[in-house]
This record gives C-alpha cells, sequence and structure tokens, in this order.
C-alpha cells in the first residue's frame, strides 16, 4: 500500500513544488512519472503476493474515515496511468512541434496523474467527487493551454463538467441521506431497491455519463479533445474519461441492488451500440485529423459501456475484463493516434485529413504508428484490442439467444475500420503527395510508435493480464 | 421534520430552476450563475439532510464545507475563463478568423 501511495504522492508533490518554485522544465516530471511508474509495478507485484490491500487514512475506521483499497485492477490502472504520463511527458519535452514546452502543462500534467492515482484508490463516493472534480478543472486548465481558439470549447466543457459534478453530489447527498454512509463496501451491503437509492444512482449515472462522454452525453468530448495541444488530447483521450468510468462501474456492479441491474444493464448495452454507430459515422464524416480521432473515442467508449451493460444484465463477472481490456487497449492505442495525428497535423501544415494524401511516402512512421494504432482499435489479431473483443464476444456466442448483441459488436468493428482505411487508403494516394511544410521530427514519430507496438504486445501478455483482471472482478 | 422536509423540497426545485438556467440560458456569466444557484441547492439539500434526526449530523456539514470550497474556486477558474473568452467573441464579428 506504500507504494501505491507513492505512486500518487510522488507527481503530487512534484506539481506542489513545481508551483510553489515556479520550475516549468519537463525533465522532472518525467522522473517523476518514472518513479511513480516503478512504485506501480512493484504494487502489482505485492497484490499479486499479498492479495488486497486497503488502508484507512488517518487511522479513521470506515463510517467516518476515508479508505483507499489497493486491488489488482488499481494497480494495473496504476501502472497504466504511469506509463502514458511517461510516454506523453517525454514526447512534450523533446518533440520539435510540442507547444507545450515550458509552459504550465508541466504542473497541470502532474496533478492530473495524480488526481488519477487518488480516483483509482478511492473507495468513497465524496473523496469521489472530489477528485472527478479535481480532474474536470485541471483537464480544462490543460485544454487552454492551446492558446484563444480553445476557449470556447473549454468553456463549454467546464459548465458541462461543474453541472456533471453536481449532479454526482445530489445524488451522493441522497445515499447518504437514506444509509448514512459513503464507503463502498458498507453501501453494497445496505443498498435496497427503493426510491431514493433509484433516484440517487439516476443522478450519479447521469453526472457520470456526462464526464464521461458516454453516448448520449458526448457531444462536448470532440470539440474540447481536438481543440487541446496534442500531448493533452492523448491525455485526456487515453485517461481522463476512464476515470468517470471506473467508478460508473464499481457503483453498479457492487453497490446497485440487483432487481435495477438488469433494466439499466439493458439501456447501458444499447447506449452502447448506438455509441458505436453514431461516433464511427461522424469519426467517418469530419473533415478535420485530430476531430477524427476523438470522435473516434466517443465509438471506443461504446464497447466499453456495451461490456458494462452485459455484465450488469447477465450478471457475468468476466465481462469487466473485457471492459478493462477494452480501456487499458483503447487508451494506449489513443495515445499513439493523437500523438502520430499531432505529428503529422505540424508537419504537413494542415489540420485537414484531405491534407493526409501520400503520408505513407512523406511521414512513413507516423503514419505506420496511426495504421497499427487503428488495427487494434477495429481489432485485428493480435492486438490488445483483439483479445478485449474476444473475451467480450465468448459469452455473447455461447449461447443463440445472445447472438444479436454479437451482431452489434460486428457493426462496432465495421465502423471502426471504416474510419481507420478512410486515414489508410487515403496516406496511399502517393500520385499527389502532399509535400511537408516543416522539417519533420523523426524521434517523435518513433515515440507514437511506441505505444501502438505495446498495444500490440498486450496480446503476448494477454493470459496473466486476464487472470490478473478475473482475479480483480471475481 | 417538516422543516427538514421543506427545505429538502426548496432544495430539489433550486436545483431543478439552476439545470433549466444551465440548460436553456445563452449568456456565460448567466450559465456560471445557473451553476451556482444548482451547488447552492445542493449544499441546502445536504443541510437538510444533516438535521433530520432533530441533531446535527457533522460527517454532512463537513461535506457541505469541503463543496463550498471547490465550488469557489471552480467559479473562479469559471469566471476568469469567461473573461478571457469574451474580448475574442467582439472581435470576431469584425475579423472572422481563417481555418474552421
Amino acid at each position: 500500500m506504500t507504494l501505491a501511495l507513492a505512486s500518487l504522492l510522488l507527481p503530487l508533490g512534484t506539481a506542489l513544488l513545481m508551483l510553489a518554485l515556479r520550475l516549468r522544465s519537463g525533465n522532472w516530471v518525467i522522473v517523476a512519472s518514472l518513479g511513480s511508474l516503478l512504485c506501480a509495478g512493484l504494487a502489482l507485484n505485492q497484490v499479486l503476493d499479498q492479495g488486497l490491500q486497503t488502508l484507512v487514512i488517518g487511522g479513521w475506521r470506515t463510517p467516518l474515515g476515508i479508505r483507499f483499497e489497493l486491488s489488482t485492477l488499481t494497480a494495473l490502472l496504476l501502472i497504466f496511468t504511469a506509463m502514458t504520463h511517461l510516454l506523453v511527458a517525454i514526447y512534450a519535452q523533446y518533440s520539435r512541434h510540442s507547444q507545450t514546452r515550458d509552459t504550465d502543462y508541466w504542473p497541470l500534467s502532474s496533478l492530473l496523474h495524480a488526481s488519477l492515482a487518488a480516483l483509482w484508490l478511492s473507495r468513497d463516493l465524496f473523496n469521489w467527487y472530489v477528485t472527478l472534480e479535481l480532474l474536470g478543472l485541471v483537464a480544462v486548465a490543460m485544454i487552454i493551454l492551446s492558446g484563444p481558439k480553445a476557449y470556447a470549447p473549454a468553456l463549454r466543457y467546464l459548465l458541462l463538467s461543474l453541472a456533471a459534478s453536481l449532479c454526482y453530489l445530489l445524488g451522493v447527498a441522497l445515499l447518504y441521506g437514506r444509509y448514512g454512509v459513503l464507503d463502498l463496501d458498507l453501501l453494497a451491503q445496505a443498498s435496497q431497491a427503493d426510491h431514493s437509492t433509484r433516484m440517487a444512482l439516476l443522478l450519479m449515472t447521469v453526472g457520470l455519463m456526462l464526464k464521461a462522454a458516454l453516448w448520449p452525453l458526448h457531444l462536448w468530448l470532440p470539440a474540447a479533445h481536438s481543440s487541446a495541444p496534442t500531448a493533452v488530447s492523448a491525455l485526456l483521450s487515453a485517461l481522463v474519461v476512464k476515470g468517470p468510468l471506473f467508478i460508473l462501474w464499481l457503483l453498479w456492479s457492487r453497490v446497485a441492488p440487483l432487481e435495477m441491474t438488469e433494466s439499466a444493464g439493458l439501456l447501458f448495452a444499447l447506449a452502447g451500440i448506438v455509441a458505436l454507430l453514431s461516433g464511427g459515422w461522424a469519426a467517418l464524416r469530419t473533415p478535420l485529423l485530430k476531430r477524427l480521432v476523438a470522435y473516434s473515442t466517443v465509438a471506443q467508449l461504446g464497447y466499453a459501456l456495451l461490456a458494462l451493460g452485459l455484465l450488469l444484465r447477465w450478471q457475468q463477472s468476466e465481462l469487466s475484463v473485457a471492459l478493462w481490456l477494452f480501456v487499458l487497449a483503447h487508451g494506449l492505442a489513443k495515445v499513439s493516434m493523437f500523438l502520430a495525428a499531432g505529428e503529422m497535423q505540424a508537419t504537413l501544415g494542415s489540420r485537414r485529413v484531405a491534407s493526409l494524401k501520400g503520408a505513407t511516402q512523406t511521414m512513413p512512421v507516423a503514419m505506420f504508428a496511426f495504421a497499427v494504432a487503428g488495427g487494434s482499435l477495429i481489432g485485428l489479431p493480435p492486438s490488445g484490442g483483439f483479445v478485449a473483443k474476444w473475451v467480450l464476444l465468448q459469452p455473447l456466442l455461447a449461447e443463440p439467444i445472445h447472438w444479436p448483441w454479437a451482431l452489434g459488436v460486428l457493426i462496432g468493428t465495421l465502423a471502426s475500420a471504416a474510419y481507420v482505411f478512410r486515414v489508410v487508403a487515403l496516406s496511399f494516394d502517393r500520385a499527389e503527395a502532399t509535400p511537408p511544410n516543416f522539417n519533420p521530427d523523426p524521434f517523435a514519430q518513433w515515440l507514437a510508435l511506441l505505444p501502438a507496438i505495446a498495444v500490440w504486445g498486450l496480446a503476448l501478455f494477454s493470459q496473466p493480464l486476464i487472470r490478473w483482471l478475473t482475479e480483480a472482478s471475481g | 421534520m417538516s422543516g427538514t422536509t421543506f427545505y429538502l423540497c426548496l432544495g430539489v426545485v433550486l436545483w431543478l430552476l439552476g439545470l433549466h438556467g444551465l440548460l436553456r440560458l445563452q449568456q456565460t456569466l448567466r450559465r456560471i450563475m445557473a451553476i451556482n444557484v444548482m451547488g447552492s441547492s445542493t449544499f441546502m439539500v445536504m443541510v437538510a439532510l444533516a438535521s433530520r434526526d432533530g441533531h446535527n449530523d457533522p460527517v454532512l456539514q463537513a461535506l457541505v464545507v469541503t463543496g463550498l470550497v471547490v465550488a469557489v474556486s471552480a467559479t473562479a477558474f469559471a469566471l476568469r475563463l469567461a473573461v478571457a473568452h469574451q474580448p475574442r467573441r467582439s472581435s470576431r464579428q469584425s475579423t472572422r478568423e481563417p481555418g474552421e
């Protein structure tokens, strides 16, 4: 548990130090992320050895105090967060096209890292509210780093995010009024299917879905994520939207009484399929490259929502393995895609998808990273996306009555394939290649390729991963 | 008990009013104020729940204090961002930016 705490405190301390001493050097953040990654790795090792660990902060017992819990899933998410931050920090410091060197990006990204780590560790409804609010504020502050053109989407995101937090908070107040506890485990033991619980869960779900940009509350995401600087877009899509999803998953799989989960699960699953379709369609139509990648986030979150819905509907805990595999695979692929898209956009001097004509010739490495990451989003074997889809499909194919849901997965796959191939096909059009306006930066392009390779490597590593996630959900 | 119910209902009505304002109003300042109304009404519900059994529940009151701090800082940030956003809107009418 000490190690997991260190993984949280290192970035927090770095952020505070940088703010206090007015340091804006990226190397500090890189070192802190590396340290946090090491601690998270050791914490995973410890959790595998000794099992679930809890910490009551300040020695106050649960009805009053706040409890931190380190499960296998939490340890994996801590590693994932630290790894993503490390990669993006190296990009933001050493890429020639990075707009974020020597800016407030550094303390903010450390703060984002710390609030995410606190979110993964907390098991307390009000503490989650605080971490959610922190996440939202830091995310907005990072979006406006790209200058005045981002103010409008950032303001919209901020207002919606605040409203979503209040929605969640009112739900928390109702639950506390009904049961008198805020701790997740105590609530899970006490919860009953009555009107106030129903109302509270509805309010919290709406708030969390808005924050996680789950369909139909996703409309703020494409503008906000695509107007941010490249490094920030990568962090937002890979990590920030997963935080509320984590709370939503715990809330519904642990606290919600069985009478309610079945109908709610159906709604979640249907919303997931619509998200896959509408996000995929929008990604296919948009003229701007980064917006395409942002819409693909909306679509890919549909898989997570579908897995969550079916998990609730059938009470099959192996589906939560699929859910978290999707989250990990999507996060890695999306970092790679955003970094590659940012590099291509900066080198070719245009934000439009059409400017990628002939990019396989002019910027082969970045385009390769984009395509490889896209392959995982489509779910081509043997990528991480494929493993996740396989775990999701197994219970669907086992019984004929579930086959219509498999059709939904198939349609989602086709939609992702359509928008990935839209870009890839254009980049092979070498007849009239767009000449690069600026010097390409090979190092940044190779860096963009790294997470894409990692997501394919996830498949080799899938057996222990599935075992750990099964332990975490069991 | 009737006092608690009264404040609970009032809180919920104010919350809905704030939500309505956020969704229907156009001006940024009014939308920020609508969010503040939502926040205050949430705290009102919490304070009403805290005194429902005749004695005060310190946990909920502590939560309200924490929530107030969060709300103040979030409002400050939103106002600053709104101010930064405002001059641009008036200048955009004369010169449209190329690009989007």
